[in-house]
């Protein structure tokens, strides 16, 4: 079987697969950035909380995402928590780092001149701050998004959802005519999508970031 | 990384590049020390960088093994564990990250230099959009690609892995050799210096501290690859963590965790004293 009749044939599951693997990493996405821009700002004044944020974040990131699992099974059990707990943790640490990098590059004279202004506390870092410091935002939501999209292939390995539930059938039926086609299919389909997103951050990039500040 | 990486030696160069000295020792030094520093350089090893890591690490694995030892194993989770299993997967996985650090720092260093000069200049837009995709492909289908085409093999596995550090190796060197302000080479060369000489004397020093950054990516990248070499039949504590995965014992599964995690955490502790400690002495302070 070729390797379009194989995607033809198995046409619904490669496309529940995809749409799994799409939405989990999205939705992990976006806890991600929540909690990732929440620690930013909660640390990036002073420069021990800050550091201490970013070196704890990268030590999770050093750990191999297929032990952290490990770990997490023995608490979650199989199935999709690990795999979303997992997706979690490894996505905030772009996130927070150049959230904290970000918010300590804003222009202090600019926050001054909003503290003039009489803006309050919030409005200071709603209104200038953080929009100063969105484009380091994204692009760690981008690198984490990247990153995340690998992570969640290997988590299918403790049943977690998505293609790389794909490539693991082609592992285990190695040496099987359909070996192939099964881990191209979820290899393709993980490029793809990486590139799909990575597509609509550029837009959300350009919509987003204002005139003024872009480079 | 590579955002802290290639802006600390720019930012750096950049202040030497506005003394339009000629770049000779003794006048470096000289305008290194003009400034009076207002405190002492801060230390590059503190007793508290060398030593929390490994000790709460030694704790970790001593608390595992207390437990590990109470842990009640039936015959399934001790056949996992027999014959020296455990030391033999560590000794692989310890393996399959060396030699492939190797292999990614012979092609990626090189491959970085050679792609920076002028003649090849043209080729690094293409290099990088390629490790760019590179970068969306996940590991895990890279390597099952890779043990179709080679066969399950501890080759396979280790193609992988250095398939897939080698492009972020690359792209930090990369940024790193083009981050060197070019009228230091300008200067360098207005002297009378061959092409050779410029690499080797001024942009290979200037870059030393990237190429150490490369050094830590590639291993803490490789060491996580290799516990995915278990499903291209390379071994090592990916093999732990699978079968106590595959056959629900969390004993074992959590041993191959925990060993893995502890080694991965030393080695790129061992990789950053490594780096503080080669740091060229008159680039300090950019860290």
């Amino acid at each position: 079987m070729s390797f379009w009749e194989y995607v033809g044939n198995r046409r619904t599951q490669l496309l529940l697969d995809t749409y799994q693997h799409a939405s989990a990493v999205f939705q992990c996405m976006v806890v991600a950035t929540v909690l990732g821009v929440l620690l930013g700002v909660l640390t990036y004044r002073s420069e021990w909380a800050g550091n201490l944020a970013i070196t704890v974040t990268a030590t999770i990131l050093t750990v191999p995402s297929l032990a952290m699992i490990g770990l997490l099974i023995p608490i979650t059990g199989l199935g999709v928590a690990p795999a979303v707990t997992a997706l979690v943790l490894y996505g905030l640490l772009p996130i927070v780092r150049n959230a904290i990098v970000g918010l300590r590059g804003v222009d202090p004279d600019l926050v001054d001149a909003a503290r003039g202004l009489g803006m309050s506390r919030m409005a200071r870092l709603v209104r200038i701050e953080l929009p100063l410091a969105w484009p380091p935002i994204l692009t760690g939501i981008r690198v984490s998004t990247q990153m995340l999209m690998g992570i969640a292939a290997i988590a299918a390995y403790a049943s977690g959802p998505g293609l790389g539930n794909e490539i693991f059938r082609g592992i285990s039926s190695l040496g099987s005519a359909n070996a192939v086609n099964k881990v191209m299919a979820g290899t393709l389909g993980i490029v793809l999508l990486a590139l799909v997103f990575d597509a609509v951050y550029v837009l959300i990039g350009r919509l987003t970031i204002p005139r003024g500040i872009r480079i | 990384m590579s955002r802290a990486g290639t802006q600390g030696p720019g930012g750096r160069t950049g202040h030497a590049g506005t003394d339009l000295s000629p770049p000779d020792g003794t006048r470096a030094v000289d305008i290194e020390r003009r400034p009076p520093a207002p405190t002492a350089p801060p230390a590059r090893l503190t007793w508290q960088k060398l030593t929390f890591l490994p000790a709460t690490v030694a704790i970790g694995l001593l608390a595992t093994w207390l437990w590990f030892r109470g842990a009640e194993l039936d015959s399934i989770a001790r056949n996992a564990i027999a014959d020296g299993n455990v030391w033999l997967r560590l000794r692989q996985h310890v393996e399959l990250t060396a030699i492939s650090t190797f292999f990614v720092l012979i092609i990626a260093i090189p491959l970085g230099i050679a792609l920076t000069r002028r003649r090849l200049r043209p080729a690094v837009p293409v290099v990088l959009a390629i490790a760019n995709i590179g970068q969306a492909t996940p590991t895990i289908g890279l390597l099952a690609l890779l043990v179709i085409w080679l066969g399950i093999d501890t080759k396979a596995a280790l193609v992988g892995i250095v398939a897939y550090a080698v492009l972020p190796v690359l792209a930090n060197t990369i940024a790193g050799l083009r981050a060197i302000d070019p009228t230091l080479i300008e200067a360098a060369r207005g002297i009378g210096m061959s092409a050779l000489g410029v690499l080797r004397t001024v942009e290979l020093p200037l870059a030393v501290p990237l190429i150490l950054a490369g050094v830590r990516t590639a291993l803490v990248l490789n060491v996580g690859t290799a516990t995915l070499a278990y499903f291209g039949g390379g071994g090592g504590l990916g093999d732990l963590i699978a079968t106590g995965i595959n056959n629900q014992r969390m004993p074992v599964l959590v041993l191959g965790s925990i060993l893995t995690v502890a080694l991965a955490l030393l080695v790129d502790w061992l990789a950053s004293v490594v780096e503080l400690l080669l740091r060229p002495r008159g680039l300090e302070g950019d860290a």
